[in-house]
């Protein structure tokens, strides 16, 4: 039985918008289940519908074998959730959050102070466990929201873009957390997130979304490897020469494909460490030069850029800047 | 069924913790309707005995005093549930196996609470103004339980309103409501003073029967209509806001 799974499933809130447009999932127990995508893909409303916070157009889903939409409650009890944006109480302390969270989730009564102790020991807070949440920085509240997620042992987590925003040291923790919680209890993990990292460290297989669907499947490592090429990155000065490079290295012989992203142009090419130099010979008879040239092999966002025609750290970069101007 | 009780128990907890911690926001509760009291009983108090005839104006008085704390108080169910939404809150509470009225009904009973006391305050605050009680006690607590019961039904609009938009504005609509009301019921003279027009809407204004039923406890003794009808202008008020608080919840999960 998967842990999670979908077939079909759709959230249209107007015939024009379709924020998620039929996916399919069946996610493993134990897996760490990575769903990428830039800011407006989908992400968002398939963990709100799998959670029951939104109920689906169309097509049906199920989490720890029952249906999202028929044993609601029941799937409720089974997941815990993280929200994007830790939405936290910030009148209560973290230690009365926690109790108040346990008490909803029904953990006995003689086990509740022990449990809510431990995950204030794991989620390093328990020094700052009696002060009120508006104290805290926002990655102690990320934290804070992740022990609200496990208070009652889940067996399946949504942890919805759980380290957007924080600095690395806390991005750095929460990885840990999610990491020991799926080695030693074997908690199945949906994280959505915006960070290629993130997937390509913790996940066991990554789903990218664009525009609603799902346009690509496979552990991180099937994923660079269904590009089977390396990739020329050719940094070059003016629009104009950029125009012109693209045109020229499409003339070599090997090339896979060509994408023009801000200044650079970047190739896929077989045996990268061949072509390079005759990349930058075939540029240079055109009197172009290259201002930097890199050789690297395929990461998750050679696999974005293949699949959706765009970088993903670049539109998360401009969110999080467009986020911090607002 | 338990669980609605025990949940609605622990979140009306929280939502008691949060009074705690911000008394200041109580202060207006308390101090306008005492205010109003004090100055309408000062002002017109011994002409307003004259020209209607009530011999005890500052008894008269005391129950819209208790009913102006009433509707500022229980604006809070609304209001705070709108800040747990904008914070995401709610959707935390949602994503719980909590029944899911009991998301509604932890801030109203609080808000039941804090009206209970406040209304318990104002009361104590008329009679030292000289407002007496002619039921004693027991009519003390039988119109504190009424301040409580109209706070219920009247928190429901403000609560209704904040599930449907999560506005703030909107579910401070709830608390204006009240105004209109109060002042087509006999607030300031009884209603066979008023003219054909206004003794007409204030006939088939609920808080007249609230009004009157509080007023009866304080100036004229055990009246069992006059409190069967308070009870029962509740009752209607309270079965139509709140379903209008279960529809507001079916909206947020739709």
């Amino acid at each position: 039985m998967a842990a999670i799974f979908a077939q079909g499933l759709a959230k249209h809130f107007t015939p024009e918008i379709k924020a998620v447009d039929g996916i399919d999932l069946a996610i493993e127990p134990g897996q760490i289940f990575g769903f990428l995508g830039a800011n407006g893909s989908g992400k968002t409303t398939t963990v709100r519908m799998l959670t029951t916070l939104l109920r689906p157009t169309a097509g049906r889903a199920e989490v720890s074998g029952l249906d999202v939409e028929n044993h609601a409650g029941q799937v409720r009890a089974s997941i815990g959730v993280a929200l994007q944006e830790a939405g936290l109480d910030d009148i209560q302390t973290g230690r009365e959050l926690l109790t108040l969270s346990a008490r909803l989730y029904r953990v006995p009564s003689s086990q509740m102070k022990a449990r809510v102790d431990e995950l204030l020991r794991i989620v390093d807070l328990e020094e700052s466990a009696d002060r009120a949440l508006k104290t805290y920085s926002g990655g102690m509240q990320r934290r804070l929201d992740l022990a609200a997620a496990l208070v009652h042992r889940p067996t399946v987590v949504f942890l919805d873009e759980p380290t957007t925003g924080l600095d690395p040291i806390s991005r750095d923790a929460i990885w840990r957390y999610v990491g020991e919680l799926n080695r030693t209890e074997g908690v199945t993990f949906f994280l959505t997130t915006q960070y290629l990292e993130e997937a390509d460290r913790l996940a066991d297989e990554v789903a990218i979304m664009a525009a609603g669907k799902i346009v690509a499947q496979g552990s991180p490592a099937e994923l660079k490897a269904s590009i089977g090429t390396d990739v020329v990155s050719l940094r070059i000065g003016s629009d104009e020469d950029l125009t012109r490079a693209s045109d020229a290295v499409r003339r070599f012989e090997g090339i896979e494909d060509v994408r023009v992203v801000d200044d650079a142009v970047i190739c896929y090419v077989r045996d990268g460490s061949s072509a390079i130099a005759a990349l930058v010979l075939l540029l240079d008879g055109a009197n172009i030069r290259p201002r930097e040239v890199t050789l690297s092999q395929p990461t998750l966002d050679d696999v974005f850029l293949r699949k959706t025609g765009h970088h993903m750290e670049a539109d998360a970069a401009a969110d999080a800047k467009v986020r911090k101007s607002s | 069924m338990t669980a609605v009780f025990t949940d609605t128990y622990y979140l009306m907890l929280r939502a008691l913790r949060e009074t705690i911690r911000q008394p200041a926001l109580e202060i207006g509760n308390v101090f306008i309707p005492i205010f109003f009291f004090a100055v309408t009983v000062g002002a017109i108090g011994s002409s307003a005995a004259r020209a209607f005839g009530v011999d005890n104006y500052t008894g008269f008085q005391m129950p819209i005093a208790v009913l102006q704390g009433v509707a500022g108080a229980a604006g809070v169910a609304g209001i705070a549930t709108v800040t747990d939404i904008e914070r995401g809150y709610f959707d935390k509470l949602l994503l719980t196996p909590a029944p899911r009225i009991s998301l509604a009904l932890g801030r109203l009973a609080a808000d039941v609470v804090r009206i209970c006391i406040l209304s318990a305050f104002i009361v104590f605050v008329g009679l030292l103004f000289g407002s007496g009680m002619e039921t004693g006690v027991l009519g003390i607590v039988v119109l504190v339980v009424m301040a409580g019961a109209f706070g219920l039904a009247y928190s429901g609009i403000g609560m209704a309103l904040a599930l449907k938009t999560g506005s703030a504005q909107a579910a401070q609509l709830g608390f204006l409501i009240f105004f209109p009301l109060l002042f087509l019921s006999p607030a300031f003279a009884p209603k066979e003073y008023f003219a054909p027009w206004l003794e007409f809407l204030a006939t088939i204004n609920p808080v007249t029967y609230i009004v009157e039923g509080m007023r009866s406890l304080v100036l004229e003794g055990w009246d069992a209509a006059a409190i069967a009808k308070a009870f029962g202008a509740i009752f209607g008020m309270g079965v139509l806001t709140m379903s209008l608080v279960l529809w507001g919840l079916r909206g947020r999960t739709a």
